[in-house]
């Protein structure tokens, strides 16, 4: 009785630091974690982001089935996720796991020492010991600790599909000028030959600029130039800017007015070739037509380079200042467990792939299986401009490349004021 | 038992106070109280969080970790942001042309539609009925007419102005004016209601007695209605200046403030610093801007109805 009455007093004040609460955000978290967190040592409260109906649903019966400790599981859409995450995780009860991504944030954050240390996890007798290298590395902080856990991924390629291409007469290319040839082919035919939703969803742009960058320049730079280490007016970047300009033509125009999603319409009633874009983009296709897509990857420009690829790799952190580190850590471990994985790619319809090498991939659809065959032959992953870098670096991603859309002819200007604002997120973060 | 010593009051105190004394003394407990609760309230959750967006405006904070005070340097920022004196451009325009066209189409269908006809309250009602729908809603329904193959390229294919067409939310010229239409188009049924009960409370003999007298519609208008619909005039003008001031809503979801910044309100663009880019110290110097300009407005209001009054 004593605990519960000691507990409910601290809740108390949290309420009261709420009303009194230093900003309007840290008001709203604190009240937020004041009904999340119930008592500490009892249950675990587990914080997502995935708000979209399947993927939600998916999540609440993985939930629902963990019967070691109770978890309370609190879906918050994913924009106040983003802005919270900060006060979630220095607030003064968090939640003790919380969905996220790898990557520079999630190292930034353990730098700042809000995260966990998973490294037993990651040890050869943890539960993630078998997870590949390269997941291994992408979830170490700058101290070498471990402190994410990845349990899906997904790849990027040129999604295109196979009887229009029959149809165009064109096949698939391997090489960058094969690739602009087609493009050529199939404009003569009165089809886009590439679609792009860059209106309400400019990060759509940055799809081609971090894959062109790493084909011209390579991963180690594409990494140097969003951790600030490289400059967006380099010749480097020009180059890049160079190859992108090439693209132009090929773009379908309306593409500035629609959503990723709405450009994909496009390309699914045969109106436009190629679409570079994330695996989600099956979540969009209509049923009769998802047999016939398939995709390729970008094609190579520079052989030299090793090969990379994006990866967006998504999973769990869990905040340092958890009250059971022993529950959460077991939480996460069943999160990220093959049957976990499995159940939960499968009823989320998601086209993501598992991260643990101990699902069976052989019931998956041959794309899927295609995506996994192409990843596992990549010298490097990537994320994505957002999450290689940060979400304020995205933003003047999205003003340069749809400016440059627009005006290719001021390149030289965009790159000077990208590195500009480029310059200013880094010296406010 | 407060009651019973505020009826004791008024016979021990005698002679002849001032008038404004005697009623604060009678004031019962229990109503200031009442008044303190609210007070506190208001307090609390409306004045401290805005004390504290003030001073969180002169720091330099991510959300995490402890602020660090930076001065007066988010705002010297400010003035040195292209973004921002976008976002302030636009905020005028903005301000001009939804005050404007939504206070000349309201009264002006108020005009048309004061009379009793057949139909009118379908009229009407009709007008009035996208003020019904969220702005979240109507920039939805808007951002579909707009699409490159959407129904307003259409129309104007159509009238054989096929080379007006453009791309108008993607478009840097013409983004902010396409979204004020979608704004505009909403509000005018509000404005228009406002007139429409403040012609009702016209008194008609006094148009009658101009017609006999010669005078024009237009004469009549402008110098018998008009003066009379004076307080209702008052009314619209705040309501403009506020939701022209608070819009945000409409213009996040038809444009998100681009392409490229071009539509960026103050708003949006606050927004966009505080919550996507995590700059809570700098977009709060942008809410302390708005603020200011909010203040301004209201205040001139507030001297000019009181003067009014006086």
């Amino acid at each position: 009785m004593t605990t519960i009455h000691n507990i409910s007093r601290r809740k108390l004040f949290q309420g009261a630091a709420a009303i009194a609460g230093a900003s309007l955000l840290s008001g709203c978290v604190s009240s937020g974690s004041a009904t999340g967190g119930t008592s500490a040592t009892a249950s675990l409260t587990l914080q997502s982001s995935l708000s979209d109906p399947d993927p939600k649903a998916a999540l609440e019966a993985l939930v629902k089935s963990y019967t070691k400790t109770p978890v309370t599981l609190n879906t918050v859409a994913i924009e106040s996720f983003r802005a919270q995450l900060p006060t979630y995780l220095n607030s003064s009860a968090p939640p003790d796991a919380l969905t996220w991504y790898a990557g520079s944030v999630a190292r930034d954050y353990a730098s700042k020492g809000y995260l966990l240390d998973l490294s037993d996890l990651w040890a050869s007798s943890g539960s993630l010991a078998k997870f590949s290298p390269a997941l291994k590395s992408l979830s170490t902080a700058a101290d070498g600790k471990q402190i994410f856990v990845p349990t899906s991924y997904y790849w990027w390629g040129v999604f295109y599909r196979k009887s229009m291409f029959k149809k165009w007469g064109v096949e698939v290319p391997t090489t960058w000028d094969e690739f602009l040839a087609v493009c050529k082919k199939i404009s003569g035919q009165n089809v886009a030959p590439l679609t792009m939703g860059t209106g309400s969803t400019a990060w759509v742009a940055s799809g081609w600029f971090d894959y062109l960058d790493l084909r011209v320049n390579g991963a180690a730079f594409h990494r140097d130039l969003l951790a600030g280490k490289k400059q967006f007016d380099s010749p480097e970047v020009k180059n890049v800017m160079a190859e992108y300009n090439k693209l132009l033509p090929y773009v379908d125009p309306k593409g500035r007015s629609y959503s990723w999603q709405d450009a994909a319409t496009p390309l699914m009633q045969g109106k436009a070739g190629m679409y570079l874009i994330g695996a989600f983009i099956t979540s969009v296709a209509p049923a009769d037509v998802l047999d016939d897509i398939d995709f390729f990857r970008v094609p190579i420009i520079d052989a030299k380079l090793p090969v990379a690829e994006e990866a967006p790799t998504d999973g769990y952190f869990a905040s340092a200042k958890t009250a059971n580190p022993a529950a959460t850590k077991e939480f996460l471990s069943y999160l990220a467990s093959a049957t976990s994985q499995q159940t939960y790619i499968q009823t989320s319809k998601s086209s993501n792939l598992p991260t643990s090498p101990d699902v069976d991939t052989t019931k998956f659809t041959p794309l899927v299986q295609k995506g996994v065959e192409m990843l596992n032959k990549t010298d490097e992953i990537t994320q994505f401009f957002n999450r290689d870098s940060s979400d304020a670096l995205q933003t003047t991603a999205d003003t340069a490349l749809t400016k440059f859309l627009d005006k290719p002819a001021d390149v030289n200007a965009i790159l000077g004021d990208w590195q500009k604002a480029a310059a200013k997120v880094f010296a406010s973060a | 038992m407060s009651i019973t010593k505020v009826a004791a009051q008024p016979n021990t105190v005698g002679g002849a106070p001032p008038k404004r004394r005697r009623i604060t003394r009678k004031i019962p407990v229990l109503v200031w109280i009442f008044l303190a609760v609210p007070a506190a309230i208001e307090a609390a959750w409306v004045f401290w969080p805005a004390v504290n967006s003030f001073v969180l405006s002169t720091e330099k904070w991510n959300g995490a970790g402890a602020p660090l005070s930076i001065g007066f340097k988010n705002y010297s920022d400010l003035f040195s942001d292209d973004i921002f004196r976008q976002a302030l451009r636009n905020n005028v325009i903005w301000a001009i042309g939804f005050g404007l066209f939504s206070v000349a189409g309201g009264l002006g269908l108020a005009v048309a539609l004061n009379r009793t006809r057949r139909g009118v309250g379908l009229y009407r009602s009709a007008i009035y009925l996208p003020m019904v729908f969220s702005l979240a809603v109507t920039g939805l329904f808007w951002r579909l007419l707009y699409q490159p193959d959407g129904a307003v390229n259409t129309t104007l294919d159509g009238l054989g102005l096929g080379s007006w067409a453009t791309q108008w939310l993607a478009n840097p010229d013409t983004a902010i004016y396409a979204v004020l239409v979608a704004a505009v188009w909403r509000q005018v049924g509000y404005v228009m209601v406002l007139y429409l009960a403040g012609l009702k409370g016209c008194d008609p003999t006094l148009d009658d007695a101009g017609a006999v007298d010669g005078a024009s519609p237009w004469q009549r208008f402008w110098r018998i209605t008009m003066p009379q619909l004076r307080g209702v005039n008052m009314v619209v003008f705040a309501v403009t200046v506020i939701d022209s001031l608070r819009t945000f809503d409409i213009v996040w979801t038809m444009t998100g403030g681009g392409p490229y910044h071009s539509s960026e309100l103050l708003s949006t663009y606050m927004f966009q610093q505080a919550f996507t880019s995590l700059n809570l110290g700098y977009a709060s110097a942008i809410a302390v801007v708005i603020f200011v300009i909010a203040i301004g407005f209201i205040l001139t209001y507030l001297v000019r109805t009181s003067r009014q009054e006086d």
